[in-house]
C-alpha cells in the first residue's frame, strides 16, 4: 500500500527541531539530579501549572488521542463521557481528598502508601502488577504508533520504534522525572496546536457547527439523551453502566491510584500545589473533546468512508485522524501535526518509563533486592532501570506484532487491576479499621472476582448489548468485590495500632489549614471544575 | 536559601518552549509567504502556514514576555 501522506523538507525540519528541543531540555537537567528523589520525584519542586499540564500530557498518549477520534467517529459525542463523567469526578477527588495522604506522608509511590497503610505483602501485589502492566501498556502503545506510522507514512515499523525509545530513554535517562515532566509541558502545547488546524480547516470545509450537525447522524449528537436503555445508543451501554463502571470504578481507579498520573502530582513543590495539580489539570481535560471528539465527527461528515451506513463493511475506525490529516493539511502544517502526534506517543511511553522505574527502583529492588544501600547506588539503579524498561518495551511491541489480540487482551487485564484496587484504597484512606490482612486479601479476591467475571462472559453465560458494557459492569463487581470481601475480612483480622495509621488515614490526621488566598485553594478550583463539567453536559445533553 | 532556590526551579521551562514554537513560527510563516501555493487546494486557499505561523510567533512572544516577567519579580 502506498503511504497516504507524504513529508517533505519542511515538514521534517519540524519534527528534526522538536526531536533536538526534548534531548536538549533532559540533558540540561542532567546537573540537578544528585540524590534518588530528585531523579524520581523531582526533588518536589515544581509549581503546579507545570506539575499540572504534565499530569494530563502523561495521560494523553497516542493511542489515546487516536482511539479517542476512531471511537467518536464510531460512536459520536458520547465519546465525551470519558473526559467529563469517566474524569472530572475522579480528578477532583483526588484533588481535595487523597492527595493529602499521598503528597503529606512523604511516600515516594503509591504501593508505598500500601506497605505503610497495610504491609509488605499488598504492596508487593501491586507493585509487582504495576511494574509489569506499565512496561506491557508502553510497547504496546508503542507497537500501534509504529503500525499506523508505516501504514500511512512509509516508515519502516523498526526505525519508528528504535527513534522514539532512543529519544524517550535520553532524556529520561538524564533528567529523571523533571525531564519526563518539562517534556510533558512542551509536548501538551504541540499536542493542541498540532491538532486544531484539521479542526478549523475541516469546520471551515463542513460549514461551520450548523454543517457539522446537518451532516452527522441525530444520535451522534448527544451525550445523555438516548442512554435510557442500552439497545438505544451506539456504543450499547446504559446509564447506570456508564455512571457505576466508567464515572466510578474506572476512573476513579485510574485516576486516584494509577502511579503513573499520580506521580506527576507527587512533583509539587508543597502539598497545596500537589492537589491543585489534577484540579487545574481538570480544566484543559474537560477541552480534550475539542482536539478529538471533533476531528472524529468531521471524519463522519466528509470522508465518505466513515459514513454511518448500516450492514456497510466497518470503516478501519483507526485511521480517522490521520486520514484527516492526508485530506486537509498541507505541507509544513502537517508536519506540526505529525509531531503533535508523534509528541504525545512520547509523553505517554515517557510517563510509563519514569513510573516503572521508581516503582522498580524503590519497591521492588529496594525492598525485596538490596534493601539499606546508600541513596547513589538507588540513583544508579534508577537509570538502569530506564534503560531496562525502555528495552523491554521494545520487546514487547514486537511480541504483540506477532500476536496483535493481544492488544484487546491487555486493556482488559490493565481494568483487572485498577478497579479493585480503588476499593482498597478507598477503605485504607477513609476507615481506619481495615485490617492490613483485609487490604491484601480483599484486593486478590477483587482481581480474581474481574478474572471470573472475564471467563462467564467468554463462555456467555453472561451476556451484555456491547463489549464496552461488559468491562464496564466487569470493572463495577470486582470493585464490589474488593470492597466487601475488605469489609468482612477485617472484622475478623487483627488491626493496626492507630498511633501507626496518623497521617495514612483520614479521621487520624489532623486537617491542613491554610491561609492562602482564595484562588490558591483547592476546594475553590475543585468546586469550579464541577460545575463547569455540569454545564457541559447540560449544553451537550 | 540560595541553593534551595536554584534548585526549586531547575531552568524556566518557558524559554526552550517559546524557542520551539517561535522556530515553528518563522519557518511556518516563511513557508507559507515562499513556499509553493498549490498546496493549499487541501484547505481550501486559505493559507494555513501563514495563519498559524503568525499564531506560533504570537504564542512564543508571550513565553518570553512571562519569561522576562517572572524573573524581575523575582529579583
Amino acid at each position: 500500500m502506498k503511504p497516504v501522506i507524504s513529508l517533505n523538507f519542511v515538514d521534517y525540519m519540524i519534527l528534526s527541531a522538536y526531536v533536538l528541543i526534548t534531548i536538549i531540555v533532559g540533558y540540561s537537567l542532567k546537573k540537578y539530579m544528585k540524590t534518588s528523589e530528585d531523579f524520581f520525584l523531582s526533588g518536589r519542586s515544581l509549581p503546579s501549572w507545570i506539575t499540572s499540564l504534565a499530569f494530563l500530557s502523561a495521560n494523553l498518549g497516542a493511542l489515546e488521542v487516536i482511539g479517542m477520534v476512531a471511537n467518536s467517529a464510531k460512536y459520536g459525542i458520547l465519546t465525551v463521557h470519558f473526559y467529563w463523567i469517566g474524569a472530572i469526578p475522579a480528578m477532583i477527588f483526588l484533588g481535595l481528598f487523597m492527595m493529602p495522604f499521598y503528597y503529606s506522608t512523604r511516600v515516594r509511590s503509591v504501593p508505598e502508601y500500601l506497605k505503610h497503610r497495610y504491609n509488605e505483602a499488598t504492596r508487593g501485589l501491586n507493585a509487582l502488577s504495576f511494574a509489569i502492566m506499565t512496561l506491557l501498556m508502553s510497547g504496546i502503545s508503542m507497537y500501534a504508533m509504529a503500525l499506523l506510522f508505516e501504514l500511512m507514512l512509509g516508515w519502516s515499523l523498526t526505525s519508528s520504534i528504535l527513534l522514539s525509545a532512543l529519544v524517550v530513554l535520553i532524556y529520561v535517562f538524564f533528567g529523571g522525572l523533571s525531564s519526563s515532566i518539562y517534556n510533558e509541558v512542551i509536548q501538551f502545547f504541540l499536542i493542541w496546536l498540532g491538532l486544531l488546524p484539521v479542526v478549523y480547516i475541516g469546520l471551515h470545509a463542513v460549514g461551520g457547527f450548523q454543517g457539522l450537525v446537518a451532516k452527522i447522524p441525530p444520535d451522534f449528537l448527544h451525550a445523555w439523551r438516548q442512554m435510557g436503555s442500552a439497545s438505544k445508543n451506539p456504543m450499547g451501554v446504559d446509564w447506570l453502566g456508564l455512571v457505576l463502571g466508567l464515572g466510578f470504578v474506572l476512573s476513579f481507579g485510574y485516576w486516584t491510584t494509577d502511579f503513573l498520573v499520580v506521580q506527576r502530582a507527587m512533583a509539587s513543590e508543597n502539598l497545596s500545589a500537589a492537589r491543585r495539580t489534577p484540579l487545574i489539570a481538570s480544566f484543559p481535560k474537560m477541552l480534550v473533546p475539542i482536539i478529538v471528539v471533533i476531528p472524529g465527527l468531521l471524519a463522519v461528515a466528509l470522508l465518505p468512508q466513515f459514513k454511518v451506513v448500516h450492514g456497510g463493511p466497518t470503516p478501519d475506525y483507526n485511521s480517522a485522524l490521520i486520514l484527516m490529516f492526508a485530506h486537509y493539511l498541507p505541507n509544513g502544517i502537517l508536519g506540526l501535526a505529525i509531531t503533535g502526534l508523534l509528541a504525545s506517543f512520547m509523553s505517554g511511553m515517557a510517563g510509563n518509563v519514569t513510573a516503572f522505574n521508581t516503582v522498580w527502583t524503590y519497591d521492588i529492588y529496594g525492598s525485596y533486592i538490596k534493601k539499606n544501600m546508600p541513596d547513589e547506588h538507588y540513583l544508579k539503579m534508577g537509570k538502569y532501570a530506564t534503560i531496562f524498561g525502555v528495552l523491554f518495551s521494545i520487546g514487547t511491541a514486537y511480541i504483540v506484532r506477532s500476536f496483535p489480540n493481544l492488544m484487546d487482551y491487555m486493556q482488559l487485564i490493565f481494568t483487572f487491576f485498577n478497579a479493585p484496587l480503588f476499593a482498597t484504597f478507598l477503605l485504607g484512606m477513609f476507615w481506619k479499621k481495615t485490617t492490613p490482612w483485609a487490604g491484601f486479601w480483599g484486593l486478590l479476591l477483587g482481581i480474581l472476582a474481574a478474572a471470573t467475571h472475564y471467563l462467564l462472559y467468554q463462555f456467555h453465560i453472561l451476556h451484555y448489548s456491547s463489549e464496552m458494557a461488559a468491562n464496564l459492569y466487569q470493572a463495577w463487581w470486582a470493585w464490589c468485590v474488593d470492597f466487601v470481601m475488605t469489609i468482612i475480612i477485617s472484622l475478623f483480622t487483627a488491626r493496626k495500632d492507630e498511633k501507626e495509621l496518623v497521617g495514612l488515614v483520614y479521621g487520624l490526621t489532623p486537617k491542613v489549614h491554610s491561609d492562602e488566598r482564595f484562588f490558591k485553594k483547592p476546594a475553590f478550583w475543585g468546586g469550579l471544575s464541577i460545575a463547569v463539567m455540569i454545564v457541559l453536559n447540560i449544553i451537550f445533553w | 536559601m540560595e541553593n534551595t532556590e536554584q534548585r526549586r526551579h531547575f531552568f524556566d521551562l518557558k524559554i526552550p518552549l517559546g524557542s520551539l514554537l517561535g522556530f515553528y513560527g518563522i519557518v511556518l510563516f516563511a513557508y507559507g509567504i515562499f513556499g509553493p501555493k498549490d498546496i493549499y487546494d487541501k484547505s481550501f486557499h486559505m493559507d494555513i502556514n501563514v495563519v498559524w505561523g503568525i499564531l506560533l510567533i504570537v504564542i512564543s512572544g508571550a513565553f518570553f514576555l512571562s519569561a522576562y516577567l517572572g524573573r524581575r519579580v523575582r529579583k
